[in-house]
């Protein structure tokens, strides 16, 4: 471990291309894009469409429901900020709209996290500017 | 479709330095200790090198072509290049020297991997506070490292195929028996399937022992036209095909989970044009070197590669098919990253070489054709070498 780690949690950097998804989840909706063209919704955000090559989209708001698609628990050695509270569970979920995410789930024991379990997106605030997309029971 | 100038180059020198946790000199001085020394095992000299290759992590310039140029006294470049994707870049600087010469480009081309991964930090230690591209919708959550990436690939893996983490315990059971006669090999002592269950867990259902090592090292090789190969001094290791492969909507290794198919991996497609390019199949395989950064990917590369069905493969390792020397197809007879070295898999290309020559502590026995394979899980490369033209 080098001590010049970051103590604190990372956030994400803002984009053009990403500040809707924040804006929105901020106002507690979840939004991915979608193609315009072919109608494919897509997460993380780009510019063109992988399916169609299109470059129109628009920022949709999805339902939040969603499968637990696979997760993992960390140990040490990681960040200082995720060391202290390890084993420090992730998760990806596979929203009903068919992108995924990865993300943290809420209110879920370690030893209940079941591939294929629902879920249903929920917010969690962690500054004035950065809301992040959590997952919880569905 | 996919073409490649079949057995027109070769491998005709290797070079490497001790593999330690700490070497103490920087990535250029060990660079130019492999190239001298793959010079040397060729008989060719500095003064000849007209063109070099490497695996280059962005941020790392110590060893750029110009500075290893300069050093060498290599006066006269006429081709060079960089290849990113960390591990899916294994066998790429080896590609392009071959494309290089292969063209007229150049003549003696050097390709090359030196790293401190070892005794310096780890990447992912550099996480800053703000995080840009995919990572801004990983590192919040606190998923910053490969290992926590393929450990979230490796569980929907055993969903979907019902491998089992002792499955992945057998390669790494496996390669450090290879290892065990290896003396360039960071550990040789022998270990079971029980001690890499009862290891420490880094990222469940990944295990220490199912990690690849962080050692300081570095590789490097020699590539010529095949027709002055057979005039110099090592027996050639003939560069039957090459290939590059990525696939459709492809991240890195995390990222594989955003797409319909997280096993629709990159070494899928390296594997179809590597075969079609030299026109051979998995039957004609008598080796394989894979990389190896962590067990599953090993079983993902079997498939991959078409020595055993989706989902098979953890089945194949438990019987004993990887194994040197019995298996259908021993794998990592050096010990791969898990045991020999970690060098971004440039070390596996040396022991395909070296399979060829007919010079392994592992030797299979009469081995005419070696597949080396850059990682599974990221934009991949991948070699045939063969014995005879
Ligand atoms: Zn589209």
């Amino acid at each position: 471990m080098t001590s010049d780690m970051i103590a604190e949690r990372p956030l994400p950097e803002i984009t053009e291309l990403t500040e809707p998804f924040w804006t929105a989840a901020k106002a507690r909706r979840l939004e991915v894009q979608r193609c315009d063209d072919c109608g494919t919704y897509r997460f993380p955000p780009e510019y063109g469409c992988a399916a169609c090559s299109s470059t129109a989209y628009t920022w949709t708001e999805v339902s939040g429901r969603a499968e637990l698609y696979t997760w993992t628990a960390v140990h040490p050695p990681l960040l200082p900020y995720f060391a202290e509270r390890a084993p420090w569970p992730l998760a990806v979920v596979q929203l009903e709209e068919g992108p995924r995410l990865t993300t943290n789930l809420t209110g879920v024991d370690l030893d209940e996290y079941e591939i294929g379990m629902a879920l249903q997106a929920d917010f969690e605030d962690l500054d004035d500017e950065i809301t992040l997309v959590v997952f919880r029971r569905g | 479709m996919t073409g490649f100038a079949r057995d027109k180059t070769a491998i005709v020198g290797i070079g490497t330095t001790e593999y330690v946790k700490n070497i103490g000199r920087s990535e250029l001085e060990t660079s130019l200790e492999a190239i001298h020394q793959a010079l040397d095992d060729a008989a060719l000299t500095p003064a000849e090198v007209d063109a070099l290759y490497k695996i280059e992590t962005p941020g790392e310039d110590g060893n750029s072509e110009l500075n290893v140029a300069r050093n060498l006294g290599a006066n006269n470049l006429r081709a060079w290049g960089g290849f990113g994707y960390g591990g899916g870049g294994a066998c790429a600087p080896v590609v392009y020297a071959a494309m290089a010469v292969a063209t007229g480009m150049a003549s003696v081309a050097v390709a090359f991997r030196a790293r401190n991964r070892g005794s310096g930090a780890r990447p992912w230690s550099k996480t800053g506070a703000r995080v840009r591209d995919t990572g801004a919708f990983e590192a919040p959550y606190g998923l910053v490292s490969p290992v926590q990436q393929l450990a979230l690939v490796t569980r929907r893996y055993m969903h979907e195929y019902g491998a089992t983490s002792e499955q992945f315990a057998r390669v790494s059971v496996s390669q450090r028996s290879n290892a065990s006669r290896n003396p360039r090999a960071f550990f040789r002592d022998p270990i079971t399937v029980e001690d890499v269950l009862s290891s420490r867990m880094i990222a469940d259902p990944l295990h220490l022992l199912d990690c690849s090592l962080e050692t300081d090292g570095a590789c490097a090789v020699v590539v010529t036209s095949a027709d002055r190969a057979r005039d110099l001094k090592q027996t050639p290791a003939y560069i039957a095909g090459a290939s590059q492969g990525m696939g459709p909507r492809h991240y890195m290794m995390n990222g594989l989970l955003y797409k319909d198919d997280p096993f629709d991996m990159p070494s899928l497609y390296a594997a179809r044009d590597v075969y079609a390019a030299a026109g051979m199949g998995p039957e004609d395989v008598d080796v394989a070197l894979f990389y190896d950064v962590f067990s599953p990917m090993v079983l993902w590369q079997l498939e991959a590669y078409g020595f055993c069905q989706p989902g098979e493969a953890g089945a194949f390792v438990e019987e004993g098919k990887i194994d040197w020397p019995d298996g259908e197809i021993p794998v990592n007879t050096h010990g791969g990253s898990l045991s020999e070295a970690y060098v971004h898999g440039f070390n596996h290309v040396l022991e395909g070489v070296r399979q060829i020559r007919g010079t392994s502590t592992c030797q299979v026995e009469d081995a005419s054709v070696a597949l080396v394979a850059a990682a599974a899980v990221v934009p991949s490369s991948a070699l045939l070498l063969r014995r005879q033209a």
